[in-house]
């Protein structure tokens, strides 16, 4: 099966996910960074619901994304 | 007179600095704000063999970087305040997000003690910390709390204490970032070091790493020095 690289706003809640790279500016970049979330992070996506937050489990954590951001993460489910 | 000295306690959100603020101050803190910012800031001192020990309890931060007020305040507080000793609280059973302050903390060169709080819970979730080597990898004391029952208060104490008169086992630590970088680092870093009053202000290789990330608020600060 080949892997798909997408955004992190299009993966299914229950899904699990390895983040490819952000395709940010350079604070976000580094923003995300500091919260653990960097390229071969896998993470779990716990809720996604069109308008709403995106919520992530990653390192034993959650955090929550906005979608906008979401659409900068490019992972592969 | 008592003896004085100042420590300010750092930590991720969530990771129990208040309740070691409780568990050290007792009922002698008060609450206040740092002047024009409205992030929480409190302060409070006890008695510790003889020494009258100002706490600084700063807001939670995961990083140092200057992207968020609460950040800003921490690391200004740290950088120009210079306290006498760093209490960096980590939250066990997320060791790995928790590490990533210590780092930066190690990198400003803060005089650090380090805090293993909850550690019963990182303990249940299965999680073995080895406590004897932490202190070798981290160059600084690590004292294991369950701060919620006031456990390790005491070892707390002493550590802080002997972290101020020099007595504990320090070792610096010098994160390498790669031969590429590094050649840019030590650059700056000797660029810095000659300049009396940079160096005096910041430690040289964590400004110089600053600058090379194009730090906003290093940049604005420095900005007249160069």
């Amino acid at each position: 099966m080949v892997n798909q690289c997408m955004p992190l706003a299009m993966v299914s809640p229950g899904e699990v996910a390895t983040v490819v790279g952000v395709r940010a500016g350079w604070g976000l970049t580094r923003r995300l960074a500091d919260m653990g979330l960097v390229p071969g992070t896998t993470l779990r996506v716990t809720n996604s619901q069109m308008p709403g937050p995106i919520v992530i489990e990653l390192r034993g954590s959650k955090l929550v994304l906005g979608h906008g951001i979401a659409q900068k993460i490019m992972v592969e489910v | 007179m008592a003896k004085e000295f100042t420590i300010a306690l750092a930590g991720n959100p969530n990771s129990g600095k208040t309740t070691v603020f409780n568990n050290l101050t007792g009922a002698r803190q008060h609450v206040g704000n740092w002047p024009g910012v409205t992030v929480e800031r409190k302060e409070g001192s006890y008695l510790y063999q003889g020494y009258n020990v100002k706490v600084v309890d700063l807001p939670g931060v995961y990083s140092l970087t200057a992207y968020s007020l609460d950040e800003v305040v921490a690391r200004n507080f740290i950088v120009e305040e210079k306290p006498d000793v760093v209490v960096d609280i980590l939250d066990s059973s997320n060791l790995e997000r928790n590490l990533y302050l210590t780092v930066q903390l190690i990198e400003l060169e803060a005089n650090l003690v380090i805090a293993l709080n909850m550690l019963d819970l990182a303990k249940s979730r299965g999680y073995q910390i080895d406590v004897n080597r932490l202190p070798e990898l981290l160059g600084a004391p690590v004292v294991p709390l369950v701060a919620t029952r006031k456990e390790g208060n005491g070892e707390l104490l002493k550590e802080i204490v002997n972290v101020f008169e020099g007595k504990a086992a320090r070792k610096k630590i010098k994160l390498y970032y790669g031969s590429e970088l590094e050649e840019h680092i030590t650059g700056l870093e000797a660029l810095i070091s000659g300049d009396e009053e940079l160096s005096y202000q910041f430690p040289p290789r964590w400004l110089a790493i600053k600058l090379l990330e194009q730090d906003k608020e290093v940049l604005q600060k420095i900005g007249g020095n160069l």
